[in-house]
C-alpha cells in the first residue's frame, strides 16, 4: 500500500462482493442473452467510461462462448466492477468477487478434502452452498492468484484483496472426517468434549493448510492489503478464542497489512478475545444495519455504533472500517446520514486516522444501480465529514 | 425454489416460476414423508422465510433488523412489535391443501417469540398477548385444516435459558394455547441442554416435551414422565447420517427408562440447516427406525 493511503484519514473502501451483471451470469452459464443484457453492458460501460467497452458488446453478440471467451467475459465483469468502485470515488477497490462463484464456494471448490452437499438458507430467500470436509485439507493451487494479477493490471486506485478466513470456512462446512454419528446413549458431556476437540483440529487445519499458503502466494505476487473475511466469527460465542487462534495461525510472520471483516453479530462477544489479534490492523465491521436513519452525532442518535468504543480501546490500536451502508436494504443513505455516522465515530475515537469508511458488508444482494448510489453517497458523506473536521476534501 | 427465488429477486424470472417451484418442492417433500412412513405430515415451512415471518406479516408488523439465529449461519428478521398487537389474518400459516393429514404444524413458542421480537413492552406481558392474539388463532386455523400435532419450537430456552420468574407467565401463555385444544401440544426445547429445566418443563400445561438429545444427556431425563416425549434423535446440524439401529436403541432406552406417555421420534431441531438431499436421507432413516420400533413393540 502507498504511504498516502495507509495514513489517509477516513479512507473509503468496499468490503467484498458485488452482484454479478446479468450478461456475465447468463454467458457463463451458457444461457441465451437478450437485448436487455447487452444494453446493460452498454449503458454501464458508457456510464463508467470503461475503456473499449464496445469490444465487450461485440463479444456478447457472438454466443455461444468458448471457455476462453467465458474467461474473457469474467475479466470484463471484473473491469466493470473496479471501474464502478473507482467511479464512486473509493480510495481502495476490488472487483466484488466477479471472478469467484462466491466467498465460500470458490475457496472450498479449489481445495482438496471437501465434497459438495447442497444449498441451505442464509436469510430471507438467500441461500448458500455447503460442503463437507471428508479428508485431509490441502490447497490444490493458490486460488486468488489469477484474479489478483488481473486486478493489478487494471486498477487505477489502490487494491485490497479479500480472502475468506479459516473459522468461517470451517463453520460453514460440515465435518465428515469421522463419519460415525454420535451415540446418544453416551454421556452428553463426553460427546461435547469430543465435538469441541474435532472442531479445533478442523479450524486450525483450514488455517494452516488452506488459508496460509494462499496468503503467502498473494504476498509473493505483491499483495499489500489482505482482508480476512470472517462473517462467521462470532457464530459460536464459546469459540472466539479458536477464531483468534485461526487468524493468528493464518497470518503469523507474514509481511502484509491484514484486516478482518466481521458482520451481523453481537460485537460485544469479540472482547476480550480479539485483544490477542495484534496483526489485525483494521476491523471492517457492519453497524448501519443496527442504526437509526435519523441524523445526529450523539450517543442517542447513533444506537448502532455504541460498541465501537471497544474497538477504540484495543491495545494495538487498529483502524475501524466503519460500516455506514445497510447492505440488506435498497434504502439509499444520504450523504448527511453517512457524515453523521462518521463524525460520531471520529468523536468516539478522537482520531480520524483510525476511522475508515465502508459498507456494512459486501453489496452483492443489491443491484448495481443501488450499490452505485449507495457508494457514491458514502464518498459524498465522507467529503462532508472531512469538511466538518477541517481535513482535505480532495476537491 | 432456490434458483426461482434468486431469479425473482434479480428480476430474471416471474412470480409464476416461483409458484411452480414452490409447488414442485412441496410435492417432493410430501413424497419423501410418505415414503418414510411419517405419522404426521409437514409442509416444511417452505414458504416461511423465518419462523416468525408469516405471523409478523399477518399482524401487519414490520420485519425488522436481520439477526443471527442463535449459533447458526442463518438469520431472521426481528419482528417489530411495538404497542399493542393488532389482530391479523393468519391464512399464511395453514399448510397447503396438498399436504396429507394428519398434519404437524410448527410455530414459535410464545416464550421465544416474545424474546426474539423488537418490542417496547414487558416481555412476559407480550408473551401472553402473543399466545392469545396470534398463536392461539394460528393453532385453531391449523387444527381446522387437519393439524393433530402442534409443535412449538423453543431454541431460546435451550440456548439462553429462562429466569425463575418467567416460568409462571410461560405456563399462563401455554395454558391459553392448550385450553380445549383438539390436538397434541408439544413444547420443544433445543440448541441447548434441557437437563437443568426438566423439573419445571414437566409442570408446563402441554401434552409433550421435546428435548434435543444431541445436547442433553438421556440420563438427565429421569423417569415416569407425566407427558409425551418428542425425542430429538436426528441431528439437524450434522450431515452425518444416523444409523437406524442406533436410533432404535435410543428409542428403547427412552421407552424403558423415561416411560413417557407417548414417544415421538424426531430431529433435534429444524432440518433447514441441511441441504435437501441430506435432510431427505435423515427423514428416511427416522422413518425406518420408527417402523422397527413399532414392529418390536407390537410383537
Amino acid at each position: 500500500m502507498s504511504e498516502v493511503v495507509e495514513h489517509k484519514a477516513l479512507l473509503t473502501h468496499e468490503v467484498g462482493s458485488l452482484d454479478k451483471p446479468g450478461w456475465r451470469v447468463k454467458a457463463y452459464a451458457g444461457k441465451p442473452l437478450d437485448d436487455k443484457d447487452v444494453e446493460e453492458a452498454r449503458s454501464w460501460g458508457e456510464r463508467l467510461q470503461v475503456p473499449e467497452y464496445e469490444r465487450l458488446i461485440d463479444l456478447l453478440r457472438h454466443a455461444p462462448f468458448s471457455k476462453e471467451q467465458k474467461a474473457e467475459l469474467q475479466r470484463w465483469s471484473s473491469l466493470y466492477a473496479v471501474r464502478l468502485e473507482e467511479s464512486a470515488g473509493l480510495d481502495v477497490v476490488y472487483d466484488g468477487e466477479q471472478q469467484r462463484t462466491e466467498m465460500y464456494d470458490w475457496a472450498v471448490s479449489h481445495t482438496n478434502g471437501f465434497e459438495r452437499r447442497g444449498s441451505v438458507r442464509a436469510f430471507d430467500n438467500k441461500y448458500y452452498t455447503k460442503e463437507a470436509v471428508v479428508g485431509p485439507i490441502s490447497l490444490r493451487s493458490p486460488f486468488h492468484n489469477a484474479e489478483f494479477s488481473y486486478l493489478v493490471s487494471v486498477a487505477e486506485a489502490e487494491l485490497k484483496i479479500p480472502v475468506t478466513g479459516a473459522y468461517t470456512i470451517a463453520d460453514w462446512s460440515f465435518d465428515e472426517r469421522n463419519r460415525t454419528p454420535e451415540n446418544l446413549l453416551q454421556p452428553a458431556a463426553e460427546r461435547a468434549r469430543q465435538r469441541h476437540a474435532a472442531r479445533r483440529d478442523f479450524v486450525l487445519e483450514v488455517a494452516r493448510n488452506m488459508i496460509r499458503p494462499n496468503l503467502e502466494a498473494l504476498i509473493a505476487l505483491g499483495a499489500r492489503w489482505i482482508q480476512v473475511d470472517e462473517p462467521g466469527a462470532s457464530t459460536e460465542p464459546d469459540e472466539l478464542d479458536l477464531f483468534v487462534d485461526s487468524f493468528n495461525a493464518s497470518v503469523e510472520g507474514l509481511d502484509a497489512m491484514f484486516s478482518t471483516h466481521l458482520c451481523f453479530s453481537d460485537y460485544n462477544l469479540f472482547f476480550p478475545a480479539i485483544e490477542r489479534m495484534e496483526q489485525c490492523r483494521q476491523y471492517a465491521v457492519g453497524f448501519a444495519n443496527y442504526d437509526s436513519r435519523e441524523l445526529g452525532t450523539t450517543d442517542a442518535a447513533r444506537p448502532g455504533y455504541q460498541v465501537i468504543k471497544k474497538f477504540r480501546d484495543l491495545p494495538y490500536k487498529p483502524a475501524l472500517g466503519l460500516g455506514v451502508l445497510d447492505i440488506h436494504s435498497d434504502f439509499i443513505e444520504s450523504p448527511e446520514l453517512v457524515r453523521d455516522r462518521v463524525l460520531y465515530a471520529v468523536k468516539v475515537f478522537g482520531d480520524p486516522n483510525r476511522i475508515h469508511v465502508t459498507p456494512d458488508c459486501g453489496l452483492r444482494t443489491r443491484s448495481w444501480k443501488v450499490a452505485y448510489e449507495k457508494l457514491r453517497n458514502m464518498t459524498a458523506g465522507v467529503r462532508l465529514a472531512r469538511r466538518e473536521l477541517g481535513l482535505p476534501t480532495g476537491e | 425454489m432456490v434458483a426461482a427465488t434468486r431469479g425473482i429477486d434479480r428480476g430474471r424470472v416471474g412470480a409464476d416460476a416461483v409458484e411452480r417451484a414452490f409447488a414442485d418442492d412441496l410435492a417432493a417433500l410430501v413424497r419423501v414423508q410418505k415414503d418414510a412412513g411419517m405419522d404426521f405430515f409437514s409442509d416444511g415451512l417452505l414458504r416461511w422465510q423465518d419462523i416468525f415471518r408469516p405471523l409478523t406479516e399477518a399482524l401487519g408488523a414490520k420485519p425488522h433488523t436481520l439477526v443471527r439465529w442463535f449459533d447458526t449461519n442463518t438469520f431472521f428478521r426481528e419482528p417489530e412489535l411495538l404497542g399493542s398487537l393488532a389482530k391479523g389474518r393468519l391464512d399464511g400459516v395453514v399448510a397447503d391443501a396438498s399436504v396429507p393429514r394428519p398434519r404437524v404444524t410448527t410455530l414459535p413458542s410464545p416464550y421465544m417469540f416474545s424474546r426474539a421480537a423488537h418490542a417496547d413492552q414487558d416481555r412476559n406481558r407480550l408473551m401472553v398477548e402473543l399466545a392469545e392474539r396470534v398463536l392461539r388463532p394460528a393453532i385453531d386455523a391449523a387444527v381446522a385444516a387437519g393439524a393433530e400435532l402442534i409443535h412449538l419450537e423453543d431454541p431460546w430456552l435451550g440456548y439462553s435459558g429462562i429466569a425463575r420468574e418467567d416460568w409462571a407467565p410461560l405456563g399462563e401463555a401455554l395454558q391459553i394455547l392448550h385450553r380445549d385444544l383438539k390436538a397434541t401440544l408439544a413444547f420443544h426445547v433445543y440448541f441447548g441442554d434441557a437437563a437443568p429445566h426438566i423439573d419445571e418443563l414437566l409442570k408446563l400445561p402441554v401434552d409433550a416435551l421435546g428435548v434435543d438429545l444431541v445436547q442433553t444427556d438421556v440420563k438427565a431425563l429421569g423417569s415416569d414422565w407425566n407427558k409425551g416425549l418428542v425425542a430429538g434423535v436426528i441431528n439437524g446440524r450434522s450431515s452425518i447420517l444416523e444409523s437406524p439401529k442406533d436410533l432404535v436403541d435410543v428409542a428403547h432406552h427412552l421407552a424403558d427408562t423415561v416411560r413417557p406417555r407417548g414417544l415421538y421420534l424426531s430431529s433435534n431441531c429444524e432440518l433447514g440447516y441441511l441441504p435437501t438431499v441430506v435432510a431427505e436421507q435423515k427423514v428416511q432413516r427416522l422413518g425406518e427406525a420408527a417402523r422397527k420400533v413399532k414392529e418390536l413393540v407390537s410383537v
